[in-house]
């Protein structure tokens, strides 16, 4: 019993941070149907981004105070993978939006390994996995048998609060209303008066902030990050993000809890271990696929002109 | 053919007689001031003028070549000549720079290029300037479309014409092999050397296509079919004669053939039904491990020894068996979807791999000691003589590679001009209008995943008993990134594409070896770039190509557009 409930808690921290990369995909889908292969490498450059502040930036005085060096830090991180998005929608994807539909897609699978590459050979050490520092208060919260560190509490948290306030601006917001009507109907939303070029990069921007974000609080959670990391967390993201039915919001982070609870389920009870345990994810996805294909909160797919 | 409404510019002629002698100056100037850290630069480049005659090789002697081509082009009367002209600058400004480039970072620096210690050495920097200044004067002299030949001839000479081509494309290739050497570090430059090769070449092929000979020889080719397929085969097999005959080169160009097969299966899938199949290398993993555990290699759990032929088929059937069932998901969903289910099963497969499942694949230790393929008592990794000739270990499976290859091009061909190849070329396209049309498109879908996955298969069994080793390490998401960029860079759809495409990704590795970290990041940049400048890839498939310059009018060339408007004028 004990075993179970820890692992319903790693599996909520697991998810809360496939959530917060999951949001990223499905705005991006649903605005341009485009899959970002390369938002997992936007959240791994965000780590990265993070440990060089840490590194170099932020005076050794105030490193050990994480209340002055956890924002440093994150801003950092969000900084450049709010960046590399910025450059890589202007000239990777914004030149082919009316080109037939693979080319974007292998654009974004040349951008994920061009930019996986890039860190690992220039970054100093890159190559190997590389120390995290604990940019937080340090130790465990203990609850009778469950034990979470105060890293993975906080991710939950900011998980969950910029979730909302992502929900509620684009509910509430005048480039939310904007965001929505291109999702629904890029020309005519364009004849309203949506600039659909500001509508685009603002997306990007706002999936990279919330990329930038998890990938800081995951090297704090775990204080180990390497360059594969966004390419393995982004395929569940990307997973959390069909489940819960693409384009959706509260799809997404519904649907990456549920795959944070499966990965940690299945890697303690099913046959094989940790090792299989990103395949439970994948046969979850084929069924999706199959039985559901809108995911659980999506539209039928719709016809587009 | 006429001009396209462009002025000769007054400056453009002159600009190429002076870009043309200085091409000739620079290669007949040293090149390197001092010897670099790994060695003298080879052709002669470190400290030499042209002494003597006759004694300009390498890169050194293509530009003298480059240099004298453009004089004739600018003085002789020829079809197409700006675009001539401007093909073979860009020939030489690749020579120079890339040159250039190798010598100042393989430790010289900028004074390896320019003067040092009171010597000095332009040969680069003219050739860089001569370069750009061809490619100026031939822009400034109204770039033209390719020019067309209306010969025709008479059977016999038409044959003459294709084996005399064949044989200078069988000295291509071969020159092409072996050009710079073997990589490594006994041979520091080889890489450098290769590249200028490439440069050079490239340069003198487009200045061809300019010149209609290659346009004119295609359509040769075209009505005389069979007896190309033919002389071109024989060709093929005549490699291990020329100087790419030993061991060394026998074992690239079967590894390279391996993955050209591997390509074009892969072609059928993401050029023809606009598949994105981002798992593709385990099909081939696939097929290997299958054809090893029944190869009687010791490791094998499956203690049978089947013929390799039974082996091979049983490999390719299950290969196939797994893409139609790895396919069958999405038929209900957009491809996009495809290419996550794809990159899913391919990263279950080597996981599962990893980890020995079901005791199939021996995990991180691979199976060692699949059995090299015997036919008639003789082992394919021997040396073969044939009369007097020695030829060396390797050219067996050469020939079994080549022949496969061949084998898999012609069910490529057939496929595309079938019933169902239309049926993908029309999904591609619109899957809603051509369901509309009729066209079980779940079937067709099923099916293409079907026939990429059995070639891969297929090809996987070879790759096994080559290889003598089946490891997970060979069928990595890497592996198929590599192998869609091979198909992307030759051009979707295309046979020779993805033939060359296949050949070039996998042989700029071997000879590069120093730059072996960057690989993979250069590959996700030429994807990138590709799909920006040129989706249709080097050697385009004509329908392809019509499409992409119809779609994306500002990625292509206007002289292109043009090309693809008068051809369907035409057609």
């Amino acid at each position: 019993m004990s075993t179970l409930l820890q692992q319903l808690a790693n599996g909520v921290v697991q998810g809360a941070l496939i959530a917060l990369i999951a949001l990223g995909y499905t705005m991006v889908y649903g605005i341009i149907q485009l899959i970002n292969f390369a938002h997992g490498e936007v959240f791994m450059v965000g780590a990265y981004g993070g440990l060089a502040t840490y590194t170099w930036l932020v005076p050794d005085s105030v490193k050990d105070v994480w209340y002055v060096s956890l924002p440093l830090v994150l801003i950092g991180g969000v900084a450049v993978s709010v960046a590399v998005a910025l450059v890589m929608e202007r000239f990777a994807y914004r030149p082919l939006r009316n080109a037939p539909r693979l080319a974007p897609l292998i654009t974004a699978l040349g951008v994920s390994v061009f930019l996986q590459e890039f860190v690992r050979n220039f970054y100093p050490n890159a190559t190997a996995a590389l120390p995290f520092p604990g940019v937080f208060v340090q130790g465990q919260l203990v609850l009778g048998p469950i034990r979470v560190g105060y890293s993975g509490i906080l991710l939950i948290f900011v998980s969950v609060i910029l979730s909302v306030l992502l929900q509620t601006y684009i509910n509430r917001s005048r480039m939310g209303r904007a965001m929505r009507a291109t999702a629904q109907d890029p020309d005519t939303a364009k004849l309203m008066g949506v600039n659909p070029d500001r509508v685009i990069v603002l997306t990007f921007v706002l999936g990279a902030v919330l990329a930038g974000v998890a990938g800081v609080l995951f090297g704090t959670y775990l204080n180990n990050i390497n360059t594969d990391m966004g390419f393995q967390t982004g395929i569940f993201a990307f997973t959390a993000a069909v489940l819960g039915g693409v384009g959706s919001i509260r799809g997404a982070v519904v649907g990456a809890f549920i795959i944070g609870l499966v990965k940690s389920l299945a890697g303690q009870y099913m046959p094989g271990g940790t090792q299989y345990d990103y395949v439970w994810i994948f046969v979850m996805l084929i069924l999706v696929l199959v039985f559901r294909p809108q995911g659980l909160f999506g539209e039928p797919e719709r016809v587009r002109a | 053919m006429s001009k396209i409404a462009n002025t000769v510019k007054p400056f453009a002629r002159p600009l190429a007689i002076v870009g043309g002698v200085l091409l000739i100056v620079a290669a007949l100037l040293p090149w390197v001031t001092f010897a670099l850290n790994s060695g003298n630069y080879p052709d002669r480049a470190t400290l030499q003028y042209f002494d003597a005659p006759f004694q300009v090789t390498g890169f050194r002697w293509h530009m003298l070549l480059l240099g004298v081509l453009v004089l004739v082009a600018v003085f002789a009367p020829i079809p197409s000549k700006a675009r001539v002209i401007r093909s073979l600058g860009w020939g030489g400004l690749a020579v120079a720079l890339i040159n250039s480039i190798f010598i100042t970072t393989e430790g010289g620096g900028l004074g390896a290029i320019t003067a040092s210690d009171g010597n000095v050495a332009f040969g680069g920097i003219v050739g860089i300037v001569a370069g750009l200044a061809v490619i100026f004067a031939g822009t400034g002299l109204g770039i033209e479309l390719p020019a067309k030949w209306n010969i025709k001839l008479a059977r016999p000479w038409a044959y003459l014409v294709l084996v005399v081509t064949f044989a200078a494309v069988l000295f291509a290739v071969a020159q092409t092999l072996t050009a710079g050497g073997q990589g490594g570090p006994a041979n520091p430059y080889a890489g450098g050397l290769f590249l200028s090769f490439l440069g050079f070449a490239a340069g003198l092929l487009t200045a061809l296509n300019g010149f209609g000979l290659i346009g004119w020889i295609s359509e040769l080719s075209e009505k005389h079919r069979a007896f190309s397929v033919v002389v071109l085969l024989a060709c093929a097999l005549l490699l291990p004669f020329t100087n790419a005959g030993s061991e060394y080169w026998m074992t690239v160009a079967a590894n390279i053939g391996i993955y050209a097969a591997t390509a074009i299966g892969l072609n059928i899938v993401v050029g023809l039904a606009g598949l994105l199949d981002l798992g593709y290398v385990a099909f081939m993993g696939i097929g290997a491990v299958v054809a090893a555990n029944l190869s009687g290699a010791a490791a094998s759990k499956v203690g049978i020894d089947l013929p390799f032929p039974i082996a091979a088929i049983i490999a390719a059937i299950i290969a196939g068996i797994f893409g139609a069932v790895v396919g069958s998901p999405t038929l209900r969903v957009r491809g996009d979807y495809l290419a996550i289910v794809t990159l899913a099963f391919g990263e279950i497969f080597t996981r599962s791999a990893q980890n020995n499942i079901g005791g199939l694949t021996n995990g991180a230790n691979a199976i060692p000691g699949v059995p090299p393929l015997n036919l008639f008592g003789k082992e394919f990794n021997e040396t073969l003589s044939i009369g007097s000739v020695e030829l060396p270990a390797g050219v067996l499976y050469y020939v079994l590679i080549v022949l496969l290859v061949a084998g898999v091009m012609a069910i490529f061909a057939n496929l595309k001009f079938s019933r169902i190849g239309r049926a993908w070329i029309a999904i591609r396209e619109d899957e809603d209008a051509a369901r509309a049309m009729g066209i079980k498109t779940g079937k067709a879908k099923i099916l293409a995943f079907l026939v990429g996955a059995t070639l891969a298969g297929l090809a996987g069994a070879v790759f096994a008993h080559k290889n003598g080793t089946v490891s997970y390490e060979s069928f990595k998401f890497l592996e198929s990134v590599t192998l869609l960029a091979a198909v992307i860079l030759g051009g979707m759809g295309s046979i020779p594409g993805a033939v060359l495409g296949a050949s070039l990704l996998f042989v700029l590795p071997e000879k590069l070896r120093e730059f072996s970290d960057y690989r993979l990041m250069i590959f996700g940049l030429a994807l990138v770039l590709i799909m920006r400048f040129r989706p249709q890839g080097l050697v385009p498939d004509r329908h392809r190509r019509a499409e992409l310059a119809g779609e994306d009018v500002g990625g292509v060339p206007v002289d292109e557009v043009h090309e693809h408007d008068t051809k369907g004028a035409t057609a």
